[in-house]
């Protein structure tokens, strides 16, 4: 059985079509990127399975269990953790408050330490500044918050709406090192929503391609760099 | 200024603080600017006494000893702010901010009209605690007892609102969805359990104003929501919308300011108080619209 | 069609609002006329007079999106300056002392009076809209607000001037039902020029998308400052014939009941057009009237039920919590009576 089964999920706003009856299955361990235009709907993807937006209809089933239809705070209980584009750390509360907030679910204190533990490992900076308001950190350092604070819900899925918004190149490199360590550490299922295709194409994943709120392509990510399917999804199969 | 003036001023402060921070609590959490929590205040204040119409009122509550009305008071705050957010809030909790406000009013209308039916327009005279009126030496001054037990209530409230907030999972999870909601939900942070326990504390917060009230003026009126609510929420806004902080400290300072008109104003000029006070808030608005403190979340992100 | 024609059509039924407003208004007035009932003619006057203050009301609110908590002070303003300037001197002399001479021995006629009343209202408003229009939407609201508390506070007690809490007296009853009809036409109108016009289509913009409209250069304070003057002026007439229709006037009159009232129009008819301020006037005047007789004692054979004062307001309460719920965007929700397009299309039907 899959980890995360989507049949036939549509957004809209009021007119506005925004996905556009879309399926797709995503094994445990995957690393999926969603890659396209802007406007393509990938955000409003995430924005669905996350539970932010309410879906026209579809379905969405993680493990068996039905998704759509939940409020926000039932599906992250289930396991699935979206970290949001644009980062939106608690800037009034402190590095590890930000990182308390999605444990209150969590019965098992130990691993909730634990889970702290490797946090901080992975980024030592959260440790360091663990006492500091959040708002301080800078760019980077709040997209590794933003990170561990999902993490730390202990999901089973995890969303990453473009990580690499806003961040300098060097930055970036060192937040995929890490998100990928702790995929392969925890056993996450990721999806990234990712501008870059080039980027996605060089962390390796599979890579389903968006345009006008369809899926047009779905395969390897590094494979799809070399074909012509990446230009034809972003500007149109040529005349 | 006398030490006398400082009491009155601190005492009066206090209550406006307690006041603001109930309103700044809901509006913080759920950005609804609660226009019926005067009437909260005023409901508390006459579960004190027997439904009636006469103009010497009858403790009803009002009689239980001190230690035991105090907890049903606050009970009684809690629940009646739960039951107006179970009726008329959750169900429109996708509203807009202005039509969370336009039906707060209204149900303040509500409750200002259903108190009219039960208890009549005439203000009542109620003797809560009067023995509490006994003026204490403090140094120079004469400070009736009451007013150093509100202070000190006070000081004991906002401690235990800050540990709450601070140390506390509740708190935690109230001072994150006060930030960003959406983003609290998606950490799995139940939205209807933060916004009753806002409310709950709302309307503790409230009981509380009502004793003071009742205790130090001796009346109940129906009309003593609107006014208590009117200093409450030009604190909350000076203060700087969904800043606990700012509210409290433009309610201590609102309170300051009153205290001093009233002592410092010629006495024709006395009855315009209220009015100095308001025009007043309305020229700080001018220089500093954000109020005070504003708080992270108050300008839309672009 | 092209588009050009299109909008041209679309303009013309726009402009079919008022005018069907008026054409409802007048209808009402002589339908009750005809009936000769004295208790009807005077349920027609009030509901007119509302009309002027519920559409006056309008103009700011329906077009920024802010809710004003202040704007029965400006009836209060407008119908104590009709009284200062009609009242006969004698009166005044030992009502208001306090009036300064000007005013003290000013005998006017009533038209006068009462534009002077919704001049008043209307400097005041752009005195203090200046300072509270800078805040935005919600603290705005609370801000208004305080500015009704204040000329509350300052109206009940500047006794010498304004009577403080008693009332005042001797108010030429000159408004019939064809009176406030005359000036809620008006009121009709100028919502209507107003909110077709660039500055009333800017503020709409404002309030749809504030970021938008800004990136776009609009002045949100500037548009704001007008639509609440023009909005004051209004009412402050509506309040002048507030007063004169009953004859007597105090400062509680002009306070929470009434703006209660105001908004509960505006928001059961629907906050998003003239349309639906109108209708709210005249869905909530009916249904006040029959909560009023049913709280006066209703006799159903040997028996009078009688709802207990009060009760009145409770009912309308819940009604608008209701309508909040249920269908927040009112009765009209937001859209205008006006002539279906084909009526207006004339010679640009169906070519091209």
């Amino acid at each position: 059985m899959s980890k995360l089964a989507v049949h036939d999920l549509a957004v809209r706003y009021g007119k506005l079509t925004a996905l556009a009856e879309v399926s797709f299955t995503v094994a445990e361990g995957e690393r999926v990127f969603i890659s396209g235009p802007n406007g393509a709907g990938k955000s409003s993807l995430l924005s669905a399975l996350a539970g932010a937006v309410r879906a026209a209809h579809g379905r969405i089933e993680m493990d068996g269990d039905i998704l759509s239809g939940l409020g926000p705070e039932a599906i992250a209980r289930r396991g699935l953790s979206m970290v949001p584009e644009g980062r939106r750390i608690f800037a009034g509360l402190t590095v590890q408050e930000n990182l308390m907030v999605g444990t209150g679910m969590r019965r098992d204190r130990g691993a909730v330490a634990d889970d702290l533990e490797t946090v901080f490992n992975a980024f030592p900076i959260l440790r360091e500044r663990a006492r500091a308001p959040a708002g301080a950190l800078s760019g980077g350092q709040q997209q590794m918050l933003a990170i561990s604070r999902a993490l730390m819900t202990n999901p089973k899925v995890i969303l990453v709406d473009e990580p690499s918004l806003g961040l300098a190149p060097k930055v970036v490199d060192e937040v995929y090192d890490r998100l990928t360590d702790l995929q392969t550490l925890r056993g996450l299922t990721m999806i990234i929503v990712e501008q870059s295709s080039a980027r996605a194409a060089r962390v390796g994943g599979r890579m389903l391609l968006m345009r006008s709120g369809r899926i047009v392509a779905d395969g390897d990510a590094t494979g799809f760099a070399a074909r012509d399917l990446l230009t034809e999804a972003y500007f149109g199969a040529p005349t | 200024m006398s030490l006398q003036l400082f009491f009155d001023a601190l005492a009066l402060g206090g209550i406006y603080a307690i006041a603001a921070l109930g309103i700044a609590l809901i509006f913080g959490v759920m950005k609804l600017v609660n226009f019926a929590h005067g009437q909260f205040i005023a409901c508390a204040v006459f579960a004190l006494i027997l439904p009636s119409t006469d103009a010497m009122a009858v403790l009803g509550l009002g009689r239980l000893p001190a230690l035991v009305l105090v907890p049903v008071m606050l009970a009684f705050g809690a629940g009646l702010a739960l039951l107006a957010e179970a009726l008329v809030f959750r169900p429109m909790r996708n509203a807009s901010p202005v039509a969370l406000m336009v039906g707060s009013f209204a149900l303040g209308v509500a409750l200002q009209n259903l108190l009219l039916v039960l208890y009549g327009g005439r203000p009542k005279a109620v003797s809560l605690w009067a023995e509490l009126g006994h003026p204490v030496q403090v140094g120079p001054a004469e400070v009736p007892l009451l007013q150093l037990i509100v202070i000190a209530a006070v000081l004991a409230i906002l401690l235990g609102l800050a540990v709450m907030l601070r140390r506390t999972r509740i708190g935690l999870e109230m001072r994150a969805a006060a930030e960003d909601f959406a983003m609290a939900r998606m950490l799995g942070v139940r939205a209807n359990r933060v916004i009753s326990g806002a409310f709950a504390l709302s309307g503790g917060l409230a009981a509380v104003v009502a004793l003071v009230l009742v205790a130090q003026t001796g009346v109940a009126d129906v009309r003593m929501g609107g006014q208590i609510m009117l200093v409450a929420f030009i604190a909350t806004v000076v203060g700087g919308m969904g800043s606990l902080s700012g509210a409290v400290a433009a309610g201590l300072g609102i309170g300051a300011v009153s205290a001093l008109l009233q002592a410092g104003l010629p006495a024709e000029a006395r009855p315009f108080r209220d009015a100095f006070l308001y025009g007043g808030v309305i020229l700080v608005l001018l220089f500093r619209p954000q109020g005070l403190f504003a708080s992270a979340g108050s300008k839309p992100r672009v | 069609m092209n588009m050009v024609s299109q909008h041209r059509i679309r303009r013309r039924m726009a402009a079919t609002t008022p005018l069907l407003l008026a054409l409802l208004l007048l209808g009402f007035v002589l339908a009750i006329s005809l009936t000769g009932d004295r208790a009807l003619a005077r349920m027609a006057a009030e509901t007119l007079i509302r009309v002027t203050l519920v559409v006056g009301f309008w103009i700011f609110v329906g077009n920024s999106g802010v809710v004003s908590f202040g704007h029965a002070a400006f009836a209060c303003l407008g119908a104590y300056v009709s009284a200062w300037t009609t009242l006969k001197p004698a009166m005044k002399a030992t009502l208001l002392p306090g009036l300064p001479d000007l005013l003290a021995n000013a005998e006017w006629s009533v038209l006068p009076a009462a534009v002077a009343g919704g001049l008043l209202a209307a400097v005041v408003a752009l005195l203090t809209g200046a300072a509270i229009l800078r805040l935005s939407g919600i603290a705005a609201s609370i801000a208004t607000f305080a500015f009704l508390a204040m000329v509350n506070t300052i109206w009940a007690n500047w006794t010498g001037v304004t009577g403080g809490t008693s009332s005042v007296v001797g108010l030429a009853r000159y408004v019939s039902p064809w009176v406030a009809l005359g000036w809620a036409v008006v009121t009709l109108l100028v919502a209507a020029l107003y909110g077709a016009s660039a500055s009333g289509l800017a503020l709409r913009a404002t309030r749809e998308d504030e970021v938008a409209a800004s990136a776009s250069g609009i002045d949100r304070y500037r548009h704001r400052l007008l639509s609440y003057t023009l909005s004051a002026f209004f009412c402050g007439v509506g309040g002048a014939l507030m007063g004169h229709f009953i004859g007597v006037i105090n400062p509680d009159g002009f306070y929470l009941g009434l703006t209660f009232l105001m908004l509960a129009m505006l928001v059961v008819g629907g906050i998003g057009s003239l349309s639906g301020a109108v209708v709210g006037v005249l869905a909530l005047s009916i249904a006040v009237e029959a909560l009023v007789r049913m709280e006066k004692g209703v006799t159903l054979g040997a028996t009078t039920f009688a709802l207990p004062p009060g009760s009145q307001e409770i009912i309308i309460a819940v009604a608008m919590i209701l309508v909040l719920i249920f269908r927040p965007a009112g009765l009209m929700a937001g859209r205008e009576i006006m002539l279906p397009a084909r009526w207006v299309a004339g010679r640009h039907s169906t070519k091209n």
